[in-house]
């Protein structure tokens, strides 16, 4: 029901004593408006006039004014309180994000980060105002009602006592039924429930298929048969909130009963045994409400608890020597000695865990990583690239050892071309700029001429200042190619460049086109680059080819064609039969 | 309101299943009833066991109806939300059709006017609000609304001065203060939504670019990006929070002073004799109950922009009336040629001429592969070869039948492989069988052994019968690229579209896929649109295209002899 860590949570201690005196200054106004109604009422039923039951009147007004008055201050105060931590936790939620990176992306996937940031934070929210407000409600509420019940007529105190076991126990009963009941369908269910969608998303394809216009009769069927299981379940999995509300108004009705009886056998006079049935629906209410928002409960804490794995998740950060400034030259020097990574478990990676034995990387040399997928190409560049920290590895940077290339001084060499390069929402300069946001407009114009973007921007109306991204204009994947070429060439104080299959889904002409201001930017830079293009290959000046995360051979291209190995092997599986 | 007036999509339906309806309606009512009759019937009960009768027997009736409303309320309750859950699921199923149907009449819906997004996921989202509307506004208003009307009728034939002072109470509560709200909130709710959509898309450039955003080293932008439009956000839904713990607060005044006035009534006008006092209790606990009717309703209101947005998407698909010629049977095994004469597109009379003066000459058996850059209309091709599109003019003929008189019987004559084929959300054998609905399991099987998955299927524990999971993420996506094959296999049509199967796959996988699709289409008709030039061998004819015409076209061999152009495409395709 509760997530022990929302107490760690900053301000959870100080809320919860505060809604506790809230509460129970509550629970007294609640008695309050029963007994001054009570006695309003007696008054009138001895036929009394009107003056006599306005002072009553106006207290139970009063009362009921103050209740939910301070109803009114206490969800103020919880919204508050909800709207800050959980504005809190998406900050936290983004730092990790940053500081845990692409390993983390994989691990959860983007799609639910986004929606946990988004979705998830609105859910908790909603969590922290149902638990601690009606939590605190059922914890003073009824147990002040009943204690004053009791000094008023014990017998109906034990009846109200004895019901809540009862409700409780028989909600466990029904509840555990309609689990079982809705595991047991659960798999045909949700089948049955994305149908629809599936067919939604399938339409072109049925159409293709000619079966489109006869599946729309099954549309029917399926759904209908939804509709049949699903009332079968829901008919047991109501009935935990009928046994609910069937125990406390025959409670209420019961307790009618006993106190007419005592009333007739004059063991009790008029004003308790009203203010005993006034009360009774109040004792049940902070119950009633507790159950009827149990769901959204459930959803609250599941979101809260994935965000808290998320943060929670330990990062496996070893003591890292910080490399000193760099400024990469000819003369520079990588040296990679037995460097391990293993992805974590439930790691959704389509790539091999890495285990090399040595890579050395010297100055302005273009080196080529090949393999085929899964072969750990994409692993190894990542973690030259520092967005993956290895397990275990012996780096040195020019004379310096470090155990991670997770550092600010080495990124800041770095520029990164993946296969499918994400433009940010906003203007074409914002995206070329991105590594220099204070560029001017001609360096801007500078580098989108030197990566070949002239002639694309002069069809732009708006030049620059065209906004793509989300919701802007659909750029094609060459031009996106070329904007990120031209934020490469604008960092100049770049001089490592790292590609991942740059130009691998672009079409053939694209390609070539892309071709000449990729060599030119390739000049005064230490390039590192995955393909499957076997035309890049020539370009480089050594190439490691990787299989099953290991180093199966390295060289230059011209030694390692010249003798029979994995190399060859590779590039004659990659070109197929030739014309 | 404006809303519902040109509405096709939730008028109609609330006169279906009227029977059910009508039962919801009323066992609503009852449960109200009988929550009131329950205090009532004790109020009394305790009343009249006060004057102590001598008789135990006349409490004896108050009594059994105090515990038949006990039982009755949450009986009717538990009814209620059922009958209520299967009104709204049997109208979701003729919700469900009906966007189908009208989804399906459109063929170029999937093209070109819902590009962006998942359209599909929020129209299957949409009916699933409209179930909320019904379950979460409709209903408790229009009971609200009953008991509102009921109640003071039985007041007003009492005292009627007395029933329509309490009316007008009741309407303040359950129509003034919900419509006022809803007014106010609009705009706001408006404004959150927009701020909701682009802080959405923030977040994503946050989550998405992160790779860019470490290498940038821009920490503070990348943490700033959100901040504003969640400031705003959060600002706007404290303002909206703070409204609503107002105007909760509000509605309880409101009860207030409708319990109030009941009290000075009982007192003044029920106290002339004892018979009659006994009922004051009775009458003024009896309406305490209803406020868990009357209350909510402001809340129903509340999600009103919600359902709002959904109404109106969902009215703004039309049914698309296709105007066919008259349509021809062709048999497949009759296809000799087909022909593009002179075929010139554009999209809208503003848009740029797509497809200029195209023109081909396909025979049976023949094999063509379409280049060119993204964009430059190879799809649109595809499109117009189907029908789905028409050209402005030209035209395109199967033997000699305009390619219009023949979209009775399409799928006999034409099977498409996409980029990413779908699969749907069952077995491999079903998902294939698509292909051919009349043929036995063995002849499936052999399909999907010609593809070459039978030795992977068959290690799977399921086999044959192994689900593919949503979007056929239980395979690779090579491997749904040949489950796909196995479909058109079956579906056995003299002509194939194959629409870039392999982008995005590796060269090796990319080889051996190639080689399967076209040993196993051997005899087909193939038209190949690719991005580049692997497996270009298997081809008959090479076509690039640019934007403004066709480059150079012929066989891949006799272009490789003569044309400077495509050897250098070639050699670096091949990395010689």
């Amino acid at each position: 029901m509760i997530d022990k860590r929302l107490f760690r949570l900053p301000g959870t201690k100080q809320l919860l004593i505060v809604l506790a005196g809230l509460t129970l200054l509550q629970a007294f106004v609640v008695l309050f408006q029963g007994k001054y109604l009570a006695e309003a009422l007696v008054n009138s039923w001895n036929q009394k006039a009107l003056q006599t039951i306005i002072l009553p009147m106006t207290l139970f007004a009063i009362a009921f004014i103050l209740r939910h008055l301070l109803n009114l201050i206490n969800n103020k105060i919880v919204e508050n309180y909800a709207s800050k931590t959980s504005e809190k936790i998406r900050s936290q939620l983004l730092d990790r994000v940053y500081e845990a990176g692409p390993s983390l992306l994989s691990e959860k996937g983007t799609g639910n980060i986004v929606t946990a940031s988004l979705d998830g934070i609105d859910l908790i929210e909603n969590y922290f105002k149902l638990i601690f407000t009606k939590l605190m409600n059922m914890t003073f509420i009824p147990p002040v009602l009943l204690i004053y019940i009791y000094t008023q007529n014990i017998a109906s105190g034990i009846t109200l006592t004895i019901i809540v076991p009862l409700v409780i126990l028989f909600m466990i009963i029904l509840g555990l039924a309609a689990q079982a009941k809705a595991d047991a369908q659960y798999h045909q269910y949700t089948i049955l429930s994305n149908h629809f969608l599936d067919a939604l998303r399938g339409l072109p394809t049925l159409k293709m298929l000619g079966l489109s216009k006869r599946y729309a009769k099954n549309i029917y069927t399926v759904s209908d048969e939804y509709r049949r299981r699903t009332m079968n379940t829901l008919r047991i999995a109501i009935l935990s909130t009928f046994a609910l509300d069937w125990l406390t108004t025959l409670g209420i009705a019961i307790l009618a009963v006993f106190l007419g009886l005592g009333l007739i056998n004059n063991s009790l006079p008029l004003f308790p045994a009203l203010v005993t049935l006034i009360l009774a629906p109040e004792y049940f209410l902070p119950l009633r409400d507790f159950s009827s928002d149990y769901h959204a409960t459930l959803d609250g804490k599941n979101a809260l608890g994935s965000i808290f794995s998320i943060l929670e998740k330990d990062d496996t950060k070893s003591e890292e020597t910080d490399l000193k400034k760099l400024t990469w030259n000819e003369d520079s020097k990588l040296e990679v000695d037995n460097l391990i990574f293993n992805y974590a478990d439930g790691q959704n990676n389509h790539d091999a865990s890495l285990d090399i034995k040595q890579i050395q990387l010297n100055g302005y040399q273009r080196i080529g990583v090949i393999g085929k997928s899964g072969s750990g190409k994409t692993t190894l560049i990542r973690t030259l690239g520092g967005f993956l920290n290895p397990d275990k590895a012996e780096i040195k940077v020019n004379d310096q050892s470090i155990n991670s290339l997770k550092q600010r001084t080495w990124q800041d060499e770095l520029a990164f071309l993946p296969q499918s390069p994400y433009l940010f929402s906003g203007t074409i300069a914002d995206n070329i700029a991105f590594y220099k946001p204070n560029a001017t407009e001609k360096e801007i114009q500078y580098a989108s001429e030197k990566a070949g973007l002239k002639d694309f921007m002069e069809t732009l109306p708006e030049g620059y200042q065209t906004v793509i991204g989300e919701g802007g204009r659909g750029i094609s994947g060459g031009q996106q190619q070329r904007i990120m070429i031209a934020r490469a060439f604008l960092a100049s104080d770049r001089h490592i460049l790292i590609f991942d299959e740059p130009t691998a889904h672009l079409d053939i002409e694209t390609e070539y086109a892309l071709k000449k201001p990729m060599e030119e930017l390739f000049k005064d830079h230490l390039v590192i680059f995955a393909t499957h293009r076997l035309h890049w290959i020539k370009e480089m000046d050594y190439v490691i080819v990787m299989d099953s995360g290991k180093i199966t051979e390295q060289g230059t291209p011209d030694e390692l064609s010249n003798h029979n190995g994995a190399f060859n092997q590779l590039i004659n599986n990659m070109r197929g039969d030739q014309l | 309101m404006k809303v519902f007036k040109h509405d096709t999509w939730v008028k109609p339906y609330i006169k279906k299943y009227k029977g059910l309806l009508t039962s919801v309606l009323l066992l609503g009512l009852l449960t109200s009833f009988c929550a009131a009759a329950l205090m009532f019937t004790s109020g009394y009960t305790i009343d009249k066991a006060a004057t102590h009768p001598v008789n135990i027997l006349l409490i004896y009736v108050p009594i059994l109806l105090t515990r038949a409303f006990g039982i009755g309320r949450p009986t009717f309750k538990y009814i209620e939300r059922l009958k209520s859950h299967n009104w709204v699921l049997k109208v979701t199923s003729n919700l469900r059709t009906r966007l189908y149907t009208t989804l399906e009449s459109d063929a170029s819906f999937f093209n070109e006017h819902h590009k962006a997004g998942d359209i599909m996921g929020l129209l299957s989202e949409d009916i699933n609000h409209l179930q909320n509307l019904y379950l979460r506004t409709v209903f408790p208003t229009v009971i609200a609304y009953l008991l509102t009307l009921i109640g003071s009728l039985a007041l007003g034939i009492y005292t009627p001065a007395f029933g329509i002072f309490v009316f007008l109470l009741l309407v303040i509560e359950v129509a003034v203060v919900p419509f006022v709200s809803v007014v106010i909130e609009n705009n706001r709710k408006e404004r959150q939504k927009q701020l909701k959509s682009s802080l959405y898309t923030k977040l994503t450039d946050n989550i998405l670019g992160v790779d860019d955003w470490i290498i940038s080293g821009r920490f503070k932008d990348f943490k700033n990006l959100s901040a504003k439009d969640v400031d705003e956000l959060n600002a706007s839904k404290d303002k909206s929070k703070s409204f609503k713990r107002n105007r909760d607060f509000i509605l309880q005044l409101i009860f207030a002073a409708i319990a109030i006035c009941f009290l000075i009534f009982t007192n003044l006008t029920m106290t002339d004799n004892q018979e009659q006092a006994n009922f004051v209790a009775a009458v003024v606990l009896s309406l305490f109950p209803l406020s868990d009717t009357l209350i909510p309703v402001s809340q129903g209101f509340e999600e009103w922009p919600q359902y709002r947005d959904s109404i109106e998407r969902l009215n703004k698909i039309q049914p698309v009336k296709n105007e066919l010629p008259e349509q021809v049977d062709l048999m497949p095994n009759d296809f000799k040629s087909l022909d593009l004469n002179d075929v010139n597109f554009e999209y809208s009379s503003d848009s740029p001429i797509l497809i200029k003066h195209f023109t081909q000459h396909i025979k049976k058996g023949e094999k063509l592969a379409l280049l060119g850059p993204s964009g430059i209309g190879k799809t649109t091709i595809l499109q117009l070869i189907l029908g789905d599109l028409t050209p402005q003019t030209g035209d395109i003929k199967i033997n000699d039948i305009d390619i219009q008189s023949i979209q009775k019987n399409r799928d006999k004559i034409f099977s498409v492989l996409n980029q990413k084929p779908f699969l749907f959300n069952t077995s491999v054998i079903n998902n294939v069988r698509l292909g051919n609905e009349n043929r036995s399991d063995s002849d499936v099987i052999e399909a999907i052994e010609k593809v070459g998955l039978k030795d992977l299927i068959e290690s799977l524990p399921d086999k044959y019968n192994t689900n593919v999971g949503e979007n056929g993420a239980r395979f690779s996506g090579g491997e749904q690229e040949r489950i796909a094959l196995a479909r058109i296999l079956l579906q056995d049509a003299p002509i194939v579209l194959l629409d870039e199967p392999t982008v995005g796959l590796d060269p090796i996988t990319e080889n051996n896929l190639l080689n399967t699709f076209f040993d196993v289409l051997q005899d087909k008709t193939i038209i190949w649109v690719t991005h580049h030039l692997q497996g270009i061998k298997y081809v008959d004819h090479v076509v690039f295209m640019n934007d403004e015409r066709i480059e150079m076209q012929g066989s891949p061999e006799e272009l490789y002899k003569n044309n400077e152009h495509f050897q250098e495409l070639y050699k670096m395709d091949q990395g010689l």
